[in-house]
């Protein structure tokens, strides 16, 4: 007896979500499948990835990213090279440094520098904040501003500070605003429908529904995107089909499996091979678990997950 | 639909006779329906109640061992398609290969790489499990002397192999270990059968496609065969993906029981060469329902990542991962060095130990026996109280081991401060701020 | 003379002139003359925003005029005022962007006249996060030029956003008083059409940030009126165009406070003679609450001081309700009967306190809001324990009439005194219950005399009245039931049902709880469940309930029932304090709590039942529960109820005795119900038990067979 498949094709599907403007605007979501089922159905937009850069410049990175940048003396530098590697769909600036408890940089000078990266750098944006809900309330509304007409994405809009992110990003300047929640399926309706309340257009909104680093509490993030999709797409819940972009790369590279060097721990062996394989680790079972896009940082990674996309979809 | 454990209950003898190690015939029908139990080990079920029950509770996906001895493990026999509905049982288990038409130089230095990556990670080994040994007739090597090569390594073995008589041969040499000989397809399966049933090994079926398996599957079960695994290697990443995930669903979700057995997933056939690809694809079929996921070359690279996401993934959603309690020294500290204390809970333990050593700063962290739970989850059960510290201090003999006597506890049980101080009068409280992430700047302060 | 007439003279005025301006223009500059305002995309924003039409040439100006005209209908209906005063607004829009033909710059320092859209998207981002309360208008000359820059100064200190039109801008100039955009004191312009560079900008925020079409005046006014926080403060004295232009601010929704005896318009046109009190009466108007981001206390607040014991030598002083009359009390009444912020002690201060004493101490808050109910008065005491206990050098145990507080000698040093207790919870209760407190007072009592009355005349009563609503609180004596979904972090697909008999399993969540929580977060983890289609009253089983279930576990659940533990059980999480479980043999059920360690005549032990029941699963025969339920009517309704326990441990029995023999005797007439229970001492086997319950006569042995 042959084999006959079930169709897993859902009646609702996923928001689709544009970002950037012109011939590299982007598209993610608008599937009516499981995360990568195309067998199913077809998936029209397949995940896309994007490559985080920070204001730090090559300055905090290790030598496994740093040597993919020689030569580039400015962030605009940094960005036109970062925007430049194969498989890149979008460029994420994240403005780490203007945490209060680190370098506590201004404003003025984190617009300034993301101004900077926007004048040379024809991928969609986005902008992430430095994690402290009320500088980045400061630092996305002003960013919404700089980046006015370029329909990039902020990420994000917490529980804390969704009202000034989403009413400068989501109704003032109408970008793409993410909203982000932490592993937990009811905190991620819940800010979704705060942030229509409040005026956001549902069709302009992404989510970061939390993220880890795979075997650092990564089943929370796994069962808490499975929950989303299965809502959104068999329960037809219109406040979880949003599109879910996840940062990768700010979470892996920072565990001691990929910082952590071959000199310290020989047995490991090298640094680079490691720091990668977190990462596309990592990527893929955001990806399988629903991530719609995921933003990472080393060139291999990004070509591995860009070409497996291509693949898989 | 599962049964219910009073349904099992009603059809129960309700003796109360305990041979089946329980107490009462209720405790025993709930473990049956629970699935930690089976009904055969009950000698007073009626044969017509058992009847009954045996289709009931036959399990969606059957249960397959492989390896013998020590090295045995348990393939499938899962319930459900996502793991927040109830648990994943069977783990993924992870294979290096060889092949017969390797040289002899990468044999040795494959062979030399299976042992390397073993660690130990919140109580579990971590290892290579098995190693697949390849062949193909145009392969130079000797197969038989390949395999056990590969056997000497301890590891349970997969044969990938195709021709009936080398199979017969290699399994001679290796059949002990309880190897599968993935080798059936629709052209040789009532050969190959015949081989693995001789020798009492699991039998991988493979095909052009799924229909072809479901095919070969149905005629291997009409010759009294459901010892199996089924390898649903595709032609390329996209029909392997499709595979592994219909397959599943059919047997899970659609009730077919002939898709209801463990898979393999050999990256190496559809990344060959790529090994971050293969990293990449280790990672998708772990979480995609691959049994076992075969790679060219499992190194430490991609085993960091992926044994730490097999441990987050095969968890009961209702027991967090627990740590082993007790002092970890961090930053080089000494029994000078302050102390901070905080649960059990991987999670924590996993978040707070990392802003720790990115602190720099010596420090004793004192994980406490909470049951596996979170700081508040905890406090709020009372397993994380002045009390527990206290006695946790006592049994662990803190105070013998450590000279300082300032302790940090989580700013979210900032309210056992005075308890604290009151049980342990000798010792400082200091309060730490709410979330991990702030540890950095409040270590460095605080130095 | 009538409102209306006034209203309408005052539009025809209005109109008058921007007829006659218009035409002496066209006169001048002929048809084809561009006009606009600088820095906008949105024409004449008023005029765009109320009909969708943009008006770039003198001529088009003519043609608006108008449409303007067809507004002003002069019936006397409310309608045809509010159109009136519309009209007159978009008059004293087109004679403003009269003044800015060809490029001229009408306007000059500290007036500011027409703002740009940039002003509008920086000003918007405040006022839509609520960090900019409200906006207030402030029209004319105040009686004397302190009181008016006194009046500024109170909205600006609230963080309200004030603009300035007339003679109260040269009474801020004359005292010096700083203004500006950057401070947000905003002074438009000198003449009164100039108010309508604010009107522009509630408009322009509609457009941007409400999503509202051009021309959707209808929606417009919606949103204006609910989401521009914006009201109007008009001296003395006011002529037919200024009430005519107030007339339009009341169609936006914004409310007039004046000082001038005139009519009054209930909500909308107040008259507050004490210009003193206009900053209190427009928030109230306007329903504006002004968050709460400092309290003002001499020692640190913060829940790291929350565990702090202070011992007897390092106590200044003490409260004590075990030896002294004390109470704590929250209580909800009318908004009239209450100033917000009103701190008041009555007796003597810490200061005439000996050192080390007992002292009395009765403290009431007490709270109005439009929200509020009666039914949260406990759960915001409740609350008192925490916040007392965060601040530094205070201590707080107990709650009701038995409290015991101790201030620490460095407290009192830092100059802690009995007012800031009051401070705390004033702007705990304030900030925290933002959703349903309008105002908040608090009276503190260290006077003996008064304490024991408040004691026993206010606070005995209220507590014994609320007793007796929890007690009398029914299933069937309400409307609606609550979901309660906080444990779906770790239990995915569970949801309990709370209803009044039946808390939530984890114990903590009671009806009221649940009821609050909604009221306090309409979007967190309680909603409302209905209860209109009964589907089978002996189960406890409705439509919408299943609906609520299906809904809240993402499809994972079906139905439930309330009073069944066979059928169609409610699922559990994992944080019950409870498990009961069928115990066949004697025809009943044994009940384990979580404390208890050893074996149950189940043949399982709590961990194990805990293991079976848990994570959200429907498993007949076995639920969690709060121990709360045990006495509880509707425990095991369908079954027979609480006649069928047959087994407890010890300890859980010694809790629930004297309720659950309560119980019993009310619904079987059995005396001393708990008597006839097993527990641990007696039987840990299922056939002891069984002799046990035979001995005693246990009702669940006749009862009908369960299964």
């Amino acid at each position: 007896m042959p084999f006959t498949a079930k169709s897993g094709k859902f009646n609702a599907s996923i928001n689709t979500v544009e970002i950037g403007t012109g011939d590299k605007a982007i598209k993610i979501g608008g599937e009516n499948v499981l995360p990568l089922y195309s067998f199913d159905a077809p998936i029209e937009n397949a995940p896309k990835v994007g490559i985080e850069i920070t204001d730090f410049g090559m300055e905090n990175e290790p030598d496994c990213i740093k040597k993919y940048y020689e030569g580039c003396d400015t962030l605009a530098d940094i960005a036109k090279k970062a925007a430049s590697f194969e498989g890149v769909d979008f460029l994420c600036f994240r403005m780490e440094g203007g945490d209060p408890n680190g370098a506590n940089k201004t404003v003025e000078e984190l617009i300034g520098a993301l101004k900077e990266i926007a004048a040379v750098v024809d991928l969609p944006l986005a902008v992430a904040g430095c994690k402290n809900a009320e500088k980045d309330a400061q630092l996305l509304s002003k960013a919404a501003e700089a980046l006015d007409g370029k329909n990039a994405m902020f990420l994000s809009a917490k529980e804390e500070n969704y009202k000034t992110v989403g009413a400068a990003a989501g109704l003032a300047y109408k970008q793409i605003v993410g909203a982000e929640s932490s592993v937990d399926i009811n905190l991620a309706k819940q800010l979704n429908v705060l942030m229509t309340q409040l005026g956001v257009n549902p069709k302009s909104v992404v989510m970061n529904v939390g993220t880890a680093t795979a075997g650092y509490g990564f089943e929370y993030v796994v069962s808490t995107m499975d929950r989303i999709k299965a809502a959104a797409l068999s329960q037809n819940d219109t406040n979880l089909q949003m599109p879910i972009v996840t940062p990768v790369a700010s979470e892996t590279w920072s565990v001691k499996e990929s910082v952590s060097s071959e000199a310290d721990v020989p047995e490991w062996g090298c640094q680079e091979t490691r720091g990668i394989d977190m990462e596309v680790e990592t990527a893929i079972a955001d990806i399988a678990s629903g991530s719609n896009a995921v933003i990472l940082k080393h060139p291999t990674s990004i070509a591995t997950i860009s070409n497996l996309m291509k693949e898989l979809v | 639909m599962a049964l219910k454990g009073l349904d099992i209950f009603k059809l129960s003898p309700k003796k109360n006779c305990k041979e089946c190690g329980c107490p009462t015939c209720m405790a025993f029908s709930m473990k049956v329906a629970q699935g930690s139990m089976d009904i055969s080990a009950c000698p007073h079920f009626a044969p017509e109640a058992l009847a009954k029950l045996s289709a009931a509770t036959e399990p969606p996906m059957k249960t397959i061992k492989v390896g013998a001895g020590d090295a045995e493990m348990t393939l499938g026999g899962e319930t459900v398609l996502f793991r927040h509905e109830k648990t994943f049982v069977s783990k993924t288990r992870y294979a290096s290969s060889l092949c017969n038409c390797m040289d002899d130089a990468a044999i040795e230095a494959r062979l030399a790489d299976i042992p390397k990556v073993d660690y130990e990670r919140i109580g579990e080994r971590m290892f290579v499990e098995m190693v697949y040994v390849n062949y193909t007739p145009e392969g130079n090597g000797d197969y038989v002397e390949l395999v056990k090569k590969a056997a000497a390594t301890g590891r349970v073995l997969i044969l990938g192999c195709k021709d009936v008589e080398v199979a017969k041969a290699a399994l001679e040499v290796c059949k002990d270990g309880k190897p599968v000989l993935n080798g059936a397809d629709a052209s040789n399966y009532e050969a190959m059968n015949a081989v693995a049933t001789a020798a009492g090994v699991v039998l991988g079926v493979s095909g052009a496609n799924l229909s072809e398996i479901h095919d070969t599957v149905e005629k291997l079960e009409g010759l009294g065969n459901k010892n199996l695994v089924i390898d649903v290697t595709g032609e390329n990443v996209k029909d392997t993906f499709a595979n592994a995930v219909q397959l599943r669903k059919a047997a899970l979700k659609d009730g077919d029981r002939t898709c209801g057995y463990p898979s393999i997933v050999n990256t190496a056939k559809i990344a060959r060469g790529d090994s971050h690809k293969q990293a990449a694809l280790l990672s998708l079929f772990t979480m995609k329902y691959g049994s076992i996921v075969v790679a060219e070359n499992i190194t430490y690279a991609e085993a960091l990542p992926l044994y730490g996401l097999r441990q987050n993934l095969f968890t009961d959603p209702q027991k967090p991962m627990k740590v082993e309690p007790g002092i970890y020294p961090l930053n080089g500290a000494d029994e000078n060095s302050i102390c901070l204390t905080t649960v059990d809970f991987a999670l924590t333990y996993f978040l707070v130990s990392g802003e720790l050593e990115r602190s720099g700063v010596p420090v004793n962290l004192i994980i406490n026996d909470a049951g596996g739970l979170s700081v508040l989850t905890s406090w709020a059960a009372g397993k994380f109280s002045a009390s527990t510290i206290a006695k946790f201090f006592e049994e662990h003999q803190i105070e013998e081991k450590v000279k300082s006597r300032k302790l940090i506890i989580p700013g979210k049980v900032a309210v056992l401060k005075g308890e604290i101080e009151a049980k342990l009068p000798n010792w400082e409280v200091i309060i730490a701020p709410n979330e991990a992430v702030q540890l950095v700047k409040f270590m460095k302060d605080f130095e | 003379m009538t409102l209306f007439d006034v209203v309408f003279s005052g539009n025809d005025a209005v109109y008058g002139l921007t007829e006659g301006a218009i035409n002496d223009a066209i006169a001048k500059y002929g048809e084809d003359k561009a006009i606009a305002f600088p820095d906008t995309a949105y024409s004449l924003p008023c005029y765009y925003g109320v009909t969708g039409t943009k008006v770039a040439t003198l001529g088009e100006l003519k043609n608006a005029l108008g449409v303007v005209k067809t507004l002003m209908t002069r019936e006397k209906r409310l309608n045809d005022a509010f159109m009136s005063g519309i009209a007159t607004a978009l008059c004293a829009e087109f004679i403003e962007v009269l003044k800015y033909m060809d490029g001229a710059v009408p306007y000059e320092a500290p007036c500011y006249g027409h703002l740009g859209d940039a002003v509008i998207r920086e000003l918007g981002v405040p006022l839509v996060t609520g960090d900019i309360p409200g906006v207030a208008v402030i029209l004319g000359s105040a009686p004397t030029a302190q009181e008016g820059v006194d009046l500024v100064k109170s909205y600006q200190a609230q963080g309200i956003l004030v603009t300035l039109v007339g003679g109260i801008i040269d009474q801020c100039e004359e005292l010096g008083y700083k203004t500006g955009a950057n401070v947000r004191v905003i002074p438009l312009g000198k003449d009164v059409t100039s108010v309508i560079h604010v009107v522009s900008v509630a408009v322009r925020a509609a457009l941007i940030f409400g999503n509202i079409k051009p021309g959707d005046a209808a929606g417009l006014m919606k949103y204006t009126m609910e989401r521009v926080p914006a009201f109007v403060n008009a001296f003395a004295p006011l002529n037919d165009v200024i009430v005519a232009c107030g007339a339009g601010a009341i169609a936006l929704g914004f409310p007039v406070i004046t000082n001038e005896e005139t009519f009054r318009v209930p909500k909308s046109l107040i008259v507050q003679k004490d210009v003193s009190k206009f900053n209190a009466t427009s928030l109230e108007a306007r329903d504006i609450k002004i968050k709460i981001t400092h309290i003002d206390i001499p020692v640190a607040f913060a829940s790291a001081f929350e565990g702090e014991i202070i011992r007897r030598g390092d106590m200044q002083v003490e409260f004590d309700g075990s030896r002294v009359d004390c109470c704590e009390l929250v209580h909800a009444k009318d908004a009239s009967e209450i100033e917000d912020h009103k701190i008041e002690l009555i007796g003597p201060d810490v200061d005439e306190m000996p050192v080390g004493s007992k002292q009395s101490i009765a403290y009431v808050v007490e709270v109005a809001g439009k929200n509020m109910q009666a039914d949260f008065e406990p759960v915001f005491e409740r609350k008192f324990h925490s916040y007392l206990n965060c601040i530094e050098g205070i201590m707080h145990t107990g709650q009701r009439d038995m409290i015991r507080i101790r201030i620490s000698k460095d407290a009192y040093a830092a100059g802690f005194r009995a007012k800031h207790i009051g401070e705390v919870l004033y702007a705990k209760v304030k900030s925290e219950f933002a959703a349903v407190v309008d105002k908040c007072q608090v009276k503190i009592y260290t006077d003996p005399a008064e304490c024991t009355r408040i004691r026993h005349e206010v606070a005995m009563p209220m507590f014994d009245k609320r007793d007796e609503r929890l007690m009398t609180l029914t299933d069937e004596g309400v409307d609606v039931y609550y979901s309660c979904i906080m444990c779906q972090a770790f239990s995915p697909s569970h949801v309990c049902v709370v209803t009044p008999e039946r808390l939530g399993l984890c114990g903590a969540v009671s009806w009221l709880d649940a009821k609050a929580t909604h009221q306090l977060d309409p979007e967190g983890p309680c909603q409302v469940i209905t209860k209109e289609k009964v589907i089978d009253e002996r189960i406890g089983e409705y439509e919408d309930v299943n609906d609520a279930v299906r809904k809240f576990s993402q499809g994972a659940l079906e139905d439930v029932s309330l009073y069944s533990i066979i059928e169609k059980p409610m699922t559990s999480c994992g944080c019950f304090e409870c498990i009961c479980g069928i115990e066949p043999l004697s025809n009943g059920v044994c009940i384990a709590n979580r404390e208890y360690a050893g074996m149950t005549p189940i043949g399982m032990t709590f961990p194990e039942l805990a293991s079976m029941t848990g994570g959200g699963v429907q498993t007949p025969g076995f639920m969690g529960h709060g121990k709360h339920f045990i006495a509880s009517k509707k425990f095991m309704k369908a079954e027979g109820g609480v006649a069928r326990i047959v087994w407890m441990p010890k300890d859980l029995k010694e809790q629930v005795a004297d309720r659950l023999n309560a119980t019993a005797k009310e619904l079987y007439g059995i005396d001393n119900f708990v008597d006839m229970i097993g527990d641990e001492t007696i039987a840990e086997d299922p056939e002891t038990l069984l002799a046990f319950l035979e001995e005693k006569g246990h009702p669940a042995l006749t009862m009908e067979p369960m299964m």
